[in-house]
């Protein structure tokens, strides 16, 4: 009779390491990913945090010396760093606002069955996959007052070549101008994603009770593409606080300093100019600005 | 809206319609005509301004790249660092996305959006620290550092990309093959990974195409003696006297893979596209 309680005291006992098992697996899975993270982007960033309160030249070859918030009361004095946050600001607005409107005007001009529309849609998708340094480099190339393909079309159309590159006001428009034709067909793929999806409904009703195009728009299309504005949008601004080759290949920052924008001023502070601490203290800046964009993407389209 | 179907409207309705979607696609796509009109251009043409004049093609500035610079080997390392980028990305976010989607334990919630908003970080500000910290490691133009630091924002945008795949997958499939006997990395390995396999590859391309297009870490890690094509294109446009003709070449040969990935993934491209935007 012994034998019975055996049996259940090794069946519990195998639940309970079953049990330890469950419990361990998920972490086992997870980690191989979590350990390199933790090497490559969080001590990095843990680091640069570090850093921030430093002041460090590596140039001068001297030592790291704590200087608490000297870097932050440095960078908030400085105007450079205003004239970055101001480029910053206008570049993402400027760029971001024009791509939602062309995007969205030619998703809904191509929410339309047509002959190769497949094709077409993928064509217009080709830009936002170019290499940002070669699409950098060709704007460069065609804004040459001299020998470029822009200048070509406003010399025919009997203006005078504009050297854009080498005005500060209008590098600033060109690198612009660059952004938003690599990027509003990505504003355009997500809106079309979206609009070629809605009900048919509430659009009958409306031509029944005598809509016009404008209300249409106003009243069905906007409301439903709403959410979808949203996330593009977001997606799109966090993606152009990461601007940096197609600029630094295009005016390198320049004329001056009328295209640096946040990620050149810091790539400038920190590798023309070796001064660690302070980038490290922009930097912060920067992701400061992105995570309050990412908390709202994230409370917008992700859940578990 | 209501008459969606463009066959059949109207013959001027058509007309205005399609000659509205000829000049949209023209003027798109002109930048990229420029590109690859000039690399076939001889050496005088190439400063000629006007874009639809006729010139004499020739693979002048082909061999020139491909033989008479470095360009081969910078070929070489960007598939290397891509590949293996790709490869360990995609192995380590399937691994993650499995845990991520099968169980249920403590920390889930701020491990996956810690990822997530890992993945938003502009990659200028690690590029300070990671310059340093590889310095004194002593890694800095090597592959592996450009390896590394790649890994750094693919393998956040992977896990997420991939989970869809995972959560699609049918608890009943697992069920039976845990009750079969198999161990958790068993049915992993048999059940999840085929059926997967599919968002596997698509999540593996495109961790080619965004180790591809890096700049910024080639630049500051790396680039004397391992140059990747977006620095070698780079490259030709020095202070003096840029070579348009060697770059536009080169910059032709570097869009290739892209843009074979953009044409051939279209399906998958919106879904990966929410998840991150593109670099």
């Amino acid at each position: 009779m012994s034998k019975l309680p055996k049996k259940t005291r090794e069946t519990s006992l195998k639940k309970k390491s079953l049990w330890f098992k469950n419990k361990i697996t998920p972490y086992g899975f997870l980690s191989p990913a979590l350990l390199i993270l933790a090497g490559v982007l969080l001590f990095p960033l843990i680091y640069s945090f570090f850093l921030s309160f430093h002041e460090w030249n590596m140039a001068s070859g001297e030592a790291m010396k704590f200087s608490f918030l000297d870097n932050y009361i440095k960078l908030f004095k400085s105007e450079s760093f205003w004239h970055s946050i101001k480029l910053q600001l206008i570049f993402v607005g400027a760029s971001v606002s024009i791509e939602l409107i062309i995007g969205l005007a030619v998703a809904i001009f191509l929410n339309k069955d047509f002959f190769a529309d497949k094709l077409v849609r993928a064509l217009l998708l080709l830009p936002a996959f170019i290499l940002p340094v070669v699409s950098g480099l060709a704007f460069r190339f065609m804004y040459n007052p001299q020998y470029g393909a822009i200048n070509w079309f406003i010399k025919k159309l009997g203006f005078a070549p504009i050297p854009f590159l080498s005005h500060p006001k209008l590098a600033f428009l060109a690198i612009v101008i660059q952004d938003i034709w690599r990027m509003w067909p990505f504003m355009f793929m997500i809106l079309y994603a979206s609009i070629s999806t809605f009900p048919k409904a509430p659009y009958e009703a409306a031509k029944i009770s005598g809509a016009n195009r404008w209300q249409i728009f106003r009243y069905i299309t906007l409301p439903l593409l709403k959410p979808s504005i949203v996330i593009a949008v977001i997606l799109r601004v966090l993606n152009a606080l990461k601007a940096f080759s197609e600029i630094y290949v295009m005016t390198n920052g320049g004329p001056g300093n009328a295209t640096t924008i946040l990620s050149l001023f810091i790539y400038k502070n920190a590798f023309d100019f070796y001064d660690m601490g302070f980038s490290a203290g922009v930097s912060y800046i920067l992701v400061i600005i992105a995570l309050i964009f990412s908390v709202f993407l994230v409370k917008k389209q992700f859940d578990f | 809206m209501l008459n969606r179907d463009v066959s059949k409207w109207t013959t001027p309705k058509k007309i205005m319609f399609y000659t509205a979607v000829i000049i949209l696609l023209l003027v798109e796509l002109f930048p990229i005509f420029v590109v690859i009109s000039t690399s076939f251009k001889p050496a005088k043409a190439v400063f000629d301004s006007n874009p639809f004049a006729f010139f004499n093609p020739t693979l002048k500035n082909y061999k020139e790249v491909l033989f008479e610079r470095d360009f081969i080997n910078n070929l070489i390392n960007s598939v290397f660092i891509a590949l293996m980028t790709s490869i360990i990305s995609v192995s380590l976010g399937s691994l993650a996305a499995y845990s991520l989607s099968r169980f249920d334990f403590k920390g889930k919630k701020s491990i996956g959006l810690g990822i997530l908003i890992s993945r938003m970080i502009p990659p200028i500000t690690l590029s300070v620290p990671l310059f340093i910290l590889m310095r004194k490691i002593g890694i800095l133009d090597t592959h592996l550092v450009l390896i590394l630091s790649h890994i750094s924002f693919i393998l956040p945008f992977i896990i997420w990309m991939i989970l869809p795949f995972f959560k699609g997958v049918s608890k009943a499939y697992e069920e039976a093959a845990l009750i079969d006997g198999c161990s958790r990395m068993q049915s992993f390995i048999r059940v999840f990974i085929p059926l997967v396999a599919p968002g596997l590859v698509v999540s593996g391309i495109f961790s080619f195409v965004y180790s591809w297009n890096d700049f910024l870490y080639a630049l500051v890690l790396a680039g004397s003696k391992v140059q990747t094509v977006p620095i070698a294109v780079s490259g030709f446009i020095g202070q003096f006297g840029p070579k348009w003709g060697a770059m536009t070449a080169s910059g032709t040969l570097a869009l290739i893979p892209t843009f074979i990935f953009a044409l051939a993934l279209q399906k998958y491209i919106i879904s990966g596209l929410s998840v991150g935007g593109i670099d």
